[in-house]
């Protein structure tokens, strides 16, 4: 009686110990682990490349938040991408996302700059001043091996 | 069914709206970017384009605007005349750096894409400009308040206002509205 009250013990304690390491590989994956109150904003991005759900938020090198989603605007082909942001950051209405790079092929992540305007961003606003991630792949073809007009105009110099 | 035929013409008139608008700021953009270029096409050098070009410029983009949120945050601790000066400062700063980028007698071969309303009164037209043989993807964003202006120009994915903001912050951080007004005139005697 007393080994089977232990067993279930022992056997209780393995289950929640493999259920928190599941929750927690789930929110450490997803990004979610913002402490305190939190509310969402949305950016516009031409280009969002690299960017997933869970990548991080910063503001002057700081996390305050995290990429909740990001989604296609078929109107016009560009990237909606959803930011959970900490409630206790207000951030002016003509502040910047920037899609950044950490050091030089790293994770992107979202910087965040804030304006001058003396309104704010409320829940569910979006952010319009933005600066889509740079394709440096394509910017170093362009230094690499040029463009076919620039060659086409050599050959017509010739 | 009355309802429904409300809710039809309704979406039919902000629809016409959205239309009406892309189309000014596609007019506006198109009419300002040709005469920018016809100037630089006619005049001699750089400094003579920088000097012919401000008039005109001056009308199609908002060059507070632009120093304001150039400057981000910090600007709501500047005064009159610190605000005018640093105006005056980004201005000619804007309009020398890109003077030097045009050779006199090379016209610009530019296309124009649809225009794309990101929120009311703000509009963004993405363009693919031909110059001297290369390519560049450019995007000019616009805002109206009486009329349509030029508010930032995207160049191949970078932003002229996030480029200046991550200097000029960094500058206020520093030492404060003379700082940046300081470092705003080191680069323009830089680029007499």
């Amino acid at each position: 009686m007393k080994n089977t009250k232990l067993e279930l013990s022992v056997g209780l304690f393995v289950v929640l110990g493999i259920a928190a390491i599941i929750y927690l590989t789930i929110q450490v994956g997803t990004g979610s682990m913002l402490s305190g109150d939190t509310y969402l904003i949305e950016s516009r991005f031409a280009n969002a490349g690299g960017l997933h759900s869970g990548s991080a938020v910063l503001l002057a090198g700081v996390t305050v938040g995290r990429v909740e989603g990001i989604r296609m605007e078929p109107s016009d082909y560009s990237a909606i991408v959803t930011l959970r942001v900490l409630s206790s950051l207000r951030l002016p209405t003509d502040s910047m996302a920037s899609i950044k790079t950490t050091g030089l092929i790293g994770d992107k992540f979202v910087s965040l700059s804030p304006g001058a305007d003396d309104t704010y961003l409320k829940s569910g606003s979006r952010i319009t001043l933005t600066e889509s991630a740079v394709d440096l792949e394509s910017l170093i073809g362009k230094m690499a091996f040029g463009t076919v007009e620039k060659e086409k105009a050599q050959q017509d110099t010739k | 069914m009355r309802s429904f035929s409300l809710i039809l013409t309704a979406l039919a008139l902000a629809h016409s709206h959205l239309s009406a608008s892309t189309i000014d700021a596609e007019i506006f953009l198109k009419k300002a970017v040709t005469e920018v270029a016809h100037i630089a096409d006619a005049s001699e050098n750089s400094s003579a384009l920088a000097s012919k070009v401000r008039p005109v410029l001056v009308n199609v983009i908002s060059f507070e605007l632009m120093t304001r949120r150039a400057v981000g945050l910090g600007w709501k601790k500047f005064n009159e005349a610190q605000i005018k000066e640093a105006t005056d400062l980004f201005a000619t700063l804007i309009i020398r750096t890109y003077s030097s980028k045009f050779t006199p007698g090379e016209f610009p071969e530019i296309t124009y894409k649809p225009a794309i309303l990101v929120a009311p009164e703000r509009i963004e037209i993405p363009t693919r400009i031909l110059y001297r043989g290369s390519q560049y993807e450019v995007i000019y964003r616009q805002e109206k308040s009486v009329d349509w202006r030029i508010t930032d120009v995207v160049i191949e994915g970078v932003s002229l206002i996030a480029t200046y903001r991550t200097q000029l912050d960094a500058q206020f951080k520093q030492g404060g509205a003379p700082a940046v007004i300081g470092a705003l005139k080191k680069a323009v005697a830089i680029r007499q």
